[in-house]
């Protein structure tokens, strides 16, 4: 066992570097429109593997197929081993999950949901560990209409870590966040990577990609148009964000 | 279970710090209690026992229909459910936390009326508590169907006007608390077919109310207690 860096969150660092999170021809359509085609690519404990791509690449439906939240028109996704589609209690206890759109009540208090969610997922973490080591500890009584956008990410972000995650789904954490946030959800996810978790990390933040991703996965119109390491990709002086426009188009 | 209880807890906590919630759920059948059962304005109203049916009834509609269905609406509309997905609580589970939660906030209320009404006059001694106990069940069903069902497709203001709207009419003209055959002969034959009209009066002979209940009208009741949660599960969509 670990403890996440200041978060007194215990988590198992076993088996890190094994794959957590294999998509194979993942296709998803709404209507007539394509949104995901085709895509594969895998994902390993003790890694952020960033997805990258513009407005409507496909990189919120490809994440939330891999949560187990959209239904898919073909492929396969494996999640920790367990094939997602018939995801039982015991796997979704071991994903955190962080929504693009937070996905929380406007009239929850922050330390009654986390407190909540912390019993639902049963893995024994502490909510009051968790809204202190986000940077709520002084707004756990306010409630999610209340708190300022940065803090609604924040408020999000705790949910997914009151999983105690082996595999953390985050859609856009830094999204509206200022400097300090950001530092501190930095510092959050290098210390699930630390302890073997397997983060997928959405972001349209380039140098915050290239800071903390160690693998990307580019979409672009729902195919993958790059999976390769970061440190591969950005060699010889190279920038993340370089080689996405350039893959991109 | 543990993930069902904690859940129906949660759902408790929300609504008892909602307002609106307890306005629906509390103010508004306590006070059409005390003021139909103290304004003699209902024509022909069969008196204290055909309010405290009335009331009953409302308060079903209230919780089943109005309170949940605009509650999940904006969940849905606010991706609550999605999120909530994702968890090992599931839908399921929360299906049953939900439907826990509606049973307790109408036991609370029955026993909040009843205690009122037994101020008020009304005597419990000629009721057949097992009809009362079906009449609220089958109630409950029709009425979180018709509002989940509406809460699943539209859009959340929409909904929230569309169930108020429904509320409205049901209580006006949908035979709760003005009789069906009181009711002008051309909305007899409509408000008959109604789930409202159905309990009301399956609650007022019940309750030790002058007549009998018809098997047609046990009929209507268990039909809607079928085809609107059928419907629900049809429709609903989790993610808005």
């Amino acid at each position: 066992m670990f403890v996440v860096e200041g978060a007194g969150i215990p988590v198992h660092a076993e088996g890190s570097g094994a794959t957590a999170l294999e998509v194979r021809d993942l296709v998803i359509r709404y209507g007539d429109v394509v949104a995901v085609d085709s895509v594969s690519f895998t994902a390993r404990r003790g890694e952020v593997t960033v997805i990258l791509g513009r407005n409507g690449a496909g990189k919120t439906s490809t994440i939330e197929a891999c949560e187990g939240l959209r239904r898919v028109d073909g492929g396969s996704i494996r999640v920790l081993g367990v094939d997602v589609s018939k995801a039982e209690a015991s796997l979704r206890a071991r994903m955190g999950v962080m929504l693009q759109d937070g996905g929380i009540p406007p009239n929850a208090r922050v330390d009654r949901l986390v407190a909540h969610y912390c019993l639902l997922h049963g893995r024994g973490t502490d909510a009051d560990e968790i809204i202190r080591m986000v940077g709520l500890g002084s707004r756990s009584h306010s409630t999610w209409r209340r708190l300022s956008g940065g803090e609604r990410q924040r408020f999000s972000l705790a949910l997914a870590l009151a999983a105690r995650p082996d595999i953390a789904f985050l859609d856009e954490p830094t999204a509206g966040i200022d400097f300090d946030g950001r530092e501190t959800i930095r510092s959050i996810i290098a210390g699930l990577v630390r302890t073997g978790c397997c983060v997928i990390l959405a972001t349209h933040d380039l140098d915050e990609a290239e800071r903390v991703g160690h693998r990307a996965v580019v979409l672009h119109r729902g195919r993958v148009v790059l999976d390769d390491a970061i440190a591969a990709v950005c060699r010889n002086g190279r920038r993340l964000e370089d080689v996405v426009r350039e893959v991109t188009g | 279970m543990r993930m069902v209880v904690a859940q129906l807890r949660f759902e408790l906590g929300m609504l008892v710090r909602n307002y609106e919630q307890l306005l629906l759920v509390v103010a508004i059948p306590v006070g059409v209690l005390l003021f139909f059962g103290n304004v003699d304005v209902l024509p022909d109203s069969g008196g204290i026992d055909r309010v405290v049916a009335a009331v009953l009834a409302l308060s079903v509609m209230s919780t089943a229909m109005v309170s949940t269905g605009i509650a999940t609406g904006f969940e849905r509309s606010y991706h609550v459910l999605k999120r909530l997905g994702a968890t090992p609580l599931g839908r399921t589970r929360l299906v049953w936390a939900k439907a826990g939660a509606v049973a307790v906030v109408e036991l609370v209320q029955a026993v909040l009326l009843l205690a009122i009404a037994s101020t008020m006059g009304w005597s419990p001694t000629a009721s057949s508590w097992w009809r009362v106990v079906a009449a609220m069940l089958l109630g409950t069903a029709a009425f979180a169907g018709i509002g989940l069902t509406l809460a699943g497709r539209l859009r959340a203001e929409v909904n929230l006007a569309a169930q108020n709207g429904l509320y409205l009419l049901l209580i006006s003209v949908g035979g709760v608390i003005v009789p069906v055959d009181e009711l002008p002969a051309a909305m007899q034959d409509v408000a008959g077919v109604l789930p409202s009209a159905a309990l009301a009066d399956v609650l007022h002979t019940s309750l030790g109310g002058v007549g009998d209940t018809t098997p047609g009208t046990w009929l209507v009741l268990v039909a809607w207690a079928i085809i609107a949660p059928l419907g629900a599960a049809r429709l609903f969509r989790f993610d808005g």
